[in-house]
């Protein structure tokens, strides 16, 4: 006979505040096989782990039951106390008596002590059933991918490599740097973002550790964490880059000109290019799509010019294969395509109304008007600009529904960067609030008012052309009126989502998005850089939008957490994973259609039956990567799959426990 | 109204008048973009009770726009009771009271002032009293009190002192009140 403890918490008042702890105690002991129970204040506290640490010992329990808040939150807190008193520490079971009965059920005290007693004699019941387990170990490959080469993938690609392992380090762009190469000046100490931003490229670049992978893609991912397999294509650039120099001949001659990517559409860039001066690497690719001997045949300018015979027309993509311990997802954000649901700000038709990363490089002094600020239709300096805020953000009907973050801080620092170029010009910001949570971002705000930007507050409902100059229509809820003005560049803040292709690529390295498509971390508050797959790492906007600040500090954080992973030769594993029955099983496979981490592989078994060796199918779980969903458990037929710790006998007794 | 085009009632902000700031700045209003339209002066002020559409920081949001005409247009910043109470609860120290009071004084530089407060203006000069009622001597003499207060009713010499004050301002620059005509005649030199 099982004799089980259970442990009754009234977590101060938030749950003693509701339902009668010592009658959910007095209730428990008579359950069967329970030989203790009692209650304490706080049972999570030292005090309360000693409690229970003593009861081991004196009344030699041999399962644990603790009631209290949900096991997210304590269960491994408690099964390191089980440990201490010598217990297998999965021989613990956990009633959430707080947020399921306290919380849920505030104002029926009385039916949420009724509740309370359920879900421990449901406990109780599940107790005497379990059995310990034991956590193996896998090995641990340690280095490193991180996908993305903007500020968050070369902090923490820098960072991985500073503690001594090897990392690789993937960009789909010709060059890394990301958003924060094509920045002007950085809120809001207004430094120079280039002049911090290019040294971390050049860092990066000629780092021993890091291996670069430019105009490169991530194809599959396969394995789990510590043992990761990844296949790389890169691009073909068409250039040879172990010949060119990167002497700037071919991009001199090439006669094709194309809108600039890196100047937001601004400017123009060849057809075989280096996104910006200061690019790494400082080496072209050719654009296949624009390319007039791609297109046509003909031309094959660069070849002839090239002094080191680089060019490389057949040039192929080619695929690499690396072994990595764990993965670092960096892939940042994108603008939210406003051109295409704002009708009433023109669908992108006007050529002076522009997103505020068109502004970026308007103002930048490296940018295609060299820092002036000139509006697109005719080159003239405005002397009236309007600043229209949220556009997209904030907006459910026609973008999305959650706040950028980082367009009130970079508006103020518009505003600021247009009186202080332009003497004399007007600024307007239509605003809804002004968020400035940061270090030093409300002192900046305050500053750009003292400029003498007019911060009007209400959104801008239209914007129509008259004459040369754009109207702008809204509102000022300060003062209750409609407005409008006169503005010679209009400029959109416009919604941070995640930067395209983020939802296929989480797919192909198996971890979730939220309903924007920006990546899901394991925790919200506790985990905030893990992915809810092991051994996956979040850094920078692809989680959330984010200024430079709170990106470089996940990147960071994200780097200590591999370099945590990568602290041992091995790891130890949860053993709270699948396990197949193969005498059961009969190699349907319905496991491995609705397993999320694809952790489910058939192999063949033989066997001897009437006499005769035979060769058969049966599903085989890979505990490496397995998270313990129990998602295959109700997809057998045969009831083949237990999940350890949650076996089918075990939840049965749960139910048994409850309903009958 | 001049700032009214494209619409009834739609403030066009291009023809907002950006010296309003500096000019308001100069006459006493030198917090004015310290302003972060908090409305904490709102809460306290009895003009927002009483309905008048500008009350304290709507003044100043309509200063920072240039809102020239639409302040003048409007009686509002005439209904201040001067009770000090924004000044007291502003939590960047703006002084919304001063701002009205350093916006009356653009107004009257335009004699965009009202009637009620020219009376007020001519009352002071006559009487030493902004308000002052004629029959106010018997209501004294009922309840026991002296017909004249102890005021320049019924010192004529501090009346003198109270012209000579008036008359050393800008008031009488502009004319807005007839001096030196009524009254005591000796007060005025020219």
């Amino acid at each position: 006979m099982k004799r089980i403890g259970v442990f009754v918490c009234w977590c101060g008042t938030n749950i003693g505040g509701v339902v009668d702890v010592p009658q959910v105690a007095k209730a428990a002991s008579s359950f069967p096989g329970v030989v203790l129970a009692t209650d304490y204040k706080y049972m999570c506290s030292e005090p309360g782990q000693e409690l229970i640490v003593q009861a081991i010992r004196e009344h030699r329990l041999t399962r644990v039951v603790v009631a209290a808040c949900t096991p997210r939150l304590h269960e491994n807190t408690f099964r390191k106390t089980l440990e201490r008193a010598g217990l297998n520490p999965y021989l613990l079971e956990i009633a959430n008596i707080r947020e399921q009965c306290a919380w849920a059920h505030q104002k029926q005290p009385g039916r949420a002590t009724e509740k309370a007693i359920s879900l421990v004699r449901r406990a109780v019941a599940k107790a005497s059933r379990l059995e310990p387990l034991f956590a193996s170990t896998i090995p641990v490959t340690r280095k490193a991918l991180v996908i993305g080469g903007g500020i968050a993938g070369m902090q923490a690609a820098l960072d991985i490599a500073d503690a001594g392992h090897q990392v690789i380090l993937v960009e789909r762009e010709p060059t890394i740097g990301g958003k924060m190469a094509m920045l002007d000046k950085t809120f809001p100490t207004l430094d120079c973002s280039a002049c911090i931003c290019t040294p971390k490229m050049v860092a990066v670049a000629q780092h021993p550790s890091i291996t670069l992978y430019t105009y490169a893609e991530v194809e599959k991912v396969e394995g789990y964490v510590g043992n990761f397999e990844v296949t790389i294509r890169q691009k073909a650039r068409s250039v040879d880059h172990t010949k060119c120099t990167g002497c700037g001949t071919c991009w001199e001659k090439c006669p094709t000109r194309v809108p600039s990517e890196f100047e937001q559409g601004l400017g123009t860039r060849k057809a075989i290019y280096v996104s910006f001066p200061q690019a790494v690497p400082n080496k072209p690719v050719i654009d296949r799509r624009h390319c007039r001997y791609f297109a046509a045949g003909k031309c094959r300018v660069c070849e002839k010019v090239c002094p080191t015979g680089a060019i490389d027309y057949q040039q192929g993509d080619q695929l690499i294969k690396e072994k990595v311990g764990a993965i670092v997802m960096a892939t940042g954000y994108d603008l939210f395509e406003w051109e295409k649901v704002y009708g009433e700000y023109g669908y992108g038709r006007y050529p002076n109304v522009i997103t505020s990363l068109q502004f970026e490089r308007l103002i930048n002094a490296s940018g295609p008007t060299g820092g002036k600020i000139l509006r697109p239709s005719d080159g003239k300096e405005p002397q009236s600009v309007v600043f229209v805020k949220c556009v997209g953000s904030r907006d459910p009907a026609k973008g999305k529904e959650y706040c950028s973050r980082i367009c009130c801080m970079y508006t103020a620092k518009h505003a600021h960067q247009v009186l202080e170029k332009l003497p004399g010009a007007r600024v307007y910001v239509f605003y809804m609030d002004v968020r400035t949570a940061g270090k030093a971002y409300e002192e900046f705000y305050l500053r750009t008012l003292q400029d003498g930007a007019h911060y009007i507050r209400g959104r801008v409902s239209k914007i129509y052309p008259e004459g040369d100059r754009l109207i702008v229509r809204g509102v000022d809820t300060l003062l209750g009126r409609q407005v409008e003005v006169g503005a010679d560049l209009v400029v959109l803040a416009t919604a941070v989502v995640p930067s395209r292709g983020a939802a296929e690529l989480a797919r192909l390295v198996g971890i979730s998005c939220d309903q924007n498509d920006f990546y899901t971390e394991a925790h919200p508050k506790l985990r905030p850089v893990e992915a809810n797959t092991a051994g996956i790492f979040l850094a920078g906007a692809c989680q959330g939008p984010k200024d430079i600040p709170d990106t470089v500090a996940q990147a960071s954080a994200a780097a200590a957490k591999v370099c945590a992973l990568f602290s041992r030769e091995e790891m130890a594993a949860e053993p709270t994973v699948a396990q197949v029955n193969q005498f059961l099983c009969y190699g349907c496979l319905e496991c491995q259609k609705v397993c999320p981490y694809r952790a489910i592989e058939p192999v063949t078994v033989s066997e001897n039956a009437a006499g005769k060796k035979i060769e058969r199918t049966v599903a085989s779980v890979n505990s490496g990567l397995c998270q313990g969903c129990g998602a295959c458990t109700v997809a057998c037929k045969p009831g083949a799959i237990n999940l350890k710790g949650f076996s089918n006998e075990q939840v049965l007794a749960e139910v048994d426990a409850l309903c009958l | 109204m001049s700032q009214v085009q494209g619409g009834i009632g739609i403030i066009n902000l291009s023809a907002g008048d950006p010296s309003l700031v500096n000019e308001i700045k100069e006459l006493g209003g030198e917090e004015l973009l310290e302003c972060i339209q908090c409305a904490k002066c709102a809460a306290a002020c009895p003009m927002v009770l009483a309905g008048f559409p500008f009350f304290n920081k709507r003044v100043i949001q309509a200063i920072l726009l240039g809102l020239r005409d639409a302040l003048l247009d409007d009686s509002s910043i005439w209904a201040c009771q001067s009770c000090n109470r924004c000044t007291e609860v502003c939590p960047r120290e703006v002084n919304p009271f001063e701002i009205i009071q350093a916006m009356r004084r653009v107004a009257i530089r335009e004699f965009a002032l009202p009637t009620l407060a020219i009376e007020g203006l001519k009352s002071l000069y006559d009487t030493g009293h902004a308000v002052y009622l004629a029959g106010a001597g018997n209501t004294r003499a009922k309840v026991g009190l002296p017909e004249k207060p102890p005021s320049t009713l019924s010192y004529p010499e501090a009346l003198k002192e109270v012209r000579t004050i008036l008359e050393n301002t800008e008031l009488a620059e502009l004319g807005v009140i007839p001096m030196g005509e009524s009254g005591v005649t000796d007060s005025c030199e020219v």
